[in-house]
């Protein structure tokens, strides 16, 4: 018996340990983001006067240089206001395009079998294969074709990477549809595209929403492609938040702020799918 | 429904994706095996298409290349350490929460929460964290070794770098593994542990020899997605150490985008794709053929 209350209470500690260790970087981002600048370089957690300086620093970086001087001065950043938009832009179109030929394509694949092994096969690669492969031809193409800096540019490429998973989450929600249905519409004289969108559409609506979702999480987060692809007018949010990380004076407390600016969407995004993150991740592999 | 209406049907539900792939991926990729064989960089002033043919001059290079075969080294350790780390102590997670208790749902959406945070995020947030200053040194181990702690710079000795890029990593991929294994582990049959249960079967015994068997496949689904994301890792190296101190955390992803876009040499970043990308393949082709293919 004592024993088992020894297991008990061990279980308890480890799980506790864990769930500290997952916090502290969250509750450390948190602090140092309401931090003024004298406590950027101190341990404690709370803030002795909390401060929302930081975020008005990340929109108004040319006040770095009254309040800190040469520091101040060598590390003016552009404003976070045109990356935020853009990766607004960006991803929301990406997830449109990616979830729209996604659902035509897990049509395909759900009825007819297509597009075939090596299409289904190419898609995956694309999404295990290391990015930085991608790179180099990518760079070539697009300056040639003048994409670079654009945001069809980065929609394009988003899209063919991340409608992997629009396929695979969308093929099983079409194949839960009743093949009966679309041939009953059949009967009653509606064309193909008219079953496609009146009838499987409205019903794999909720597929649409968790794959949309999914894709949006990804394409918010991705930093190599965004560095290669963007200079000037394009340059989303994970571009920007790496160049105040090592930014010469180490503006550790707008850096903070912006991490959690930009953290909020996506941890939204994320709890609203949670039950559907395991096949998100796995591309459908695991039936669990 | 006539065959020709399902057969044009069935084209032009796949026509916007085989458009979308061959316009972005497969004709870059024909470029990116032409440019392979030749030399040729931006700052050469000719386009690519007249540059010179080199053959496998390149292919050779790289094979030679000290800081090819360093990065390569560099993202294979981190990728094998950082995954068995993670596999263990998913599943030891995994296990421990199989039982009910108060609070469970609280700390399921607790641990899972770093896996939705953008890889940039996580290294800004562990940069800020081992800086000299920061609540690593300053707070944990400063509690074990006193003030010397305040003196570790982490992103100044090649070993702690390493060590901070997998920590990190740790942090925020462990919920991953612990995700799929914790759902495979709760869709166990409720029967066969009960069954076991009444001939006497201990709850290790139970899970070492009913649960875990069980899910093995699931296991290698995961490991496996796991490894080919670690082995991608970017991010935290170009953040967090920028490959330094040296070349010491370098990896693949960071040598090839260096190689690129700094160095512009772009015929032999070309060649270095190609080669890890064929390695790659072969993992990946085995990996599919595995899990979809094989008869079992």
């Amino acid at each position: 018996m004592e024993f088992r209350i020894v297991t008990k209470a061990l279980k308890y500690i480890v799980i506790g340990v864990f769930a500290l260790w997952t916090l502290i970087p969250l509750a450390w981002i948190v602090s140092l983001a309401f931090k003024s600048y004298a406590e950027w370089r101190v341990s404690y957690f709370v803030p002795k006067n909390p401060t929302t300086d930081n975020f008005v620093l990340l929109f108004k970086p040319e006040e770095l240089l009254g309040r800190y001087g040469v520091m101040g001065a060598t590390a003016i950043i552009e404003p976070a206001t045109k990356p935020l938009i853009n990766s607004l832009i960006v991803t929301a179109a990406t997830t449109f395009l990616a979830v729209f030929i996604g659902f035509f394509t897990a049509y395909g694949a759900s009825r007819y079998r297509a597009p075939g092994p090596f299409t289904l096969f190419f898609t995956l690669l694309t999404r295990m294969l290391p990015p930085a492969i991608f790179i180099t031809p990518i760079m070539v193409y697009y300056s040639n074709l003048g994409l670079l800096d654009t945001y069809f540019g980065l929609v394009f490429l988003y899209s063919a990477v991340t409608v992997t998973y629009a396929i695979w989450i969308l093929k099983g929600f079409i194949d839960a549809v009743p093949v009966e249905w679309e041939e009953a519409a059949m009967l009653e004289g509606a064309t193909p595209i008219k079953v496609v969108f009146k009838v499987v559409l409205p019903l794999v609506r909720p597929g649409l929403v968790v794959a949309g979702l999914f894709i949006f999480l990804l394409t918010w987060s991705e930093l190599l492609f965004a560095l290669v692809l963007t200079n000037i007018s394009a340059v989303t949010l994970p571009v920007h938040i790496s160049k105040y990380v090592g930014a010469v004076g180490q503006l550790f407390g707008p850096q903070a702020a912006l991490a959690l600016i930009g953290s909020i969407i996506p941890v939204a995004i994320g709890y609203a799918i949670q039950k559907h993150l395991v096949t998100g991740f796995t591309f459908g592999m695991v039936r669990g | 429904m006539s065959r020709e209406m399902a057969r044009s049907v069935k084209l032009l539900a796949t026509l916007p994706l085989n458009i979308l792939l061959n316009a972005i991926l497969i004709i870059p990729f024909a470029i990116m095996i032409y440019l392979a064989f030749l030399k040729w960089s931006p700052a050469m002033g000719i386009d690519w298409w007249e540059a010179a043919f080199v053959g496998v001059a390149n292919f050779v290079r790289a094979l030679g290349d000290a800081r090819f075969v360093n990065a390569l080294t560099n993202t294979v350790i981190y990728t094998v350490s950082t995954v068995s780390i993670e596999f263990l102590l998913g599943l030891l997670l995994a296990y421990l929460m199989l039982g009910e208790f108060t609070g469970k749902k609280a700390v399921l959406s607790l641990i899972i929460y770093p896996l939705m945070l953008p890889p940039v995020i996580v290294a800004s947030v562990f940069y800020l964290m081992f800086q000299p200053y920061g609540p690593v040194n300053n707070v944990f181990l400063r509690a074990v070794l006193g003030d010397d702690a305040l003196r570790i710079t982490w992103f100044l000795n090649p070993r702690l770098a390493f060590t901070a890029l997998i920590i990190a990593d740790i942090w925020q991929w462990t919920p991953f593994i612990f995700l799929i294994l914790y759902s495979a582990l709760s869709a166990v049959p409720r029967r066969l542990v009960e069954a076991a249960q009444v001939l006497g079967a201990s709850s290790f015994t139970i899970f070492w020899r009913i649960r875990l068997p069980l899910i093995k496949p699931l296991i290698i689904v995961a490991v496996v997605l796991r490894a080919l994301e670690a082995f991608k890792m970017f991010d935290y190296a170009y953040l967090m150490t920028g490959g330094g101190p040296g070349v010491s955390t370098e990896t693949i992803s960071l040598y090839i985008y260096r190689v690129s876009v700094l160095y512009t040499d772009i015929s032999y970043a070309a060649a270095m794709s190609l080669v890890v990308l064929v390695m790659l393949a072969l993992v990946i082709r085995l990996f599919i053929w595995y899990f979809f293919e094989r008869v079992r």
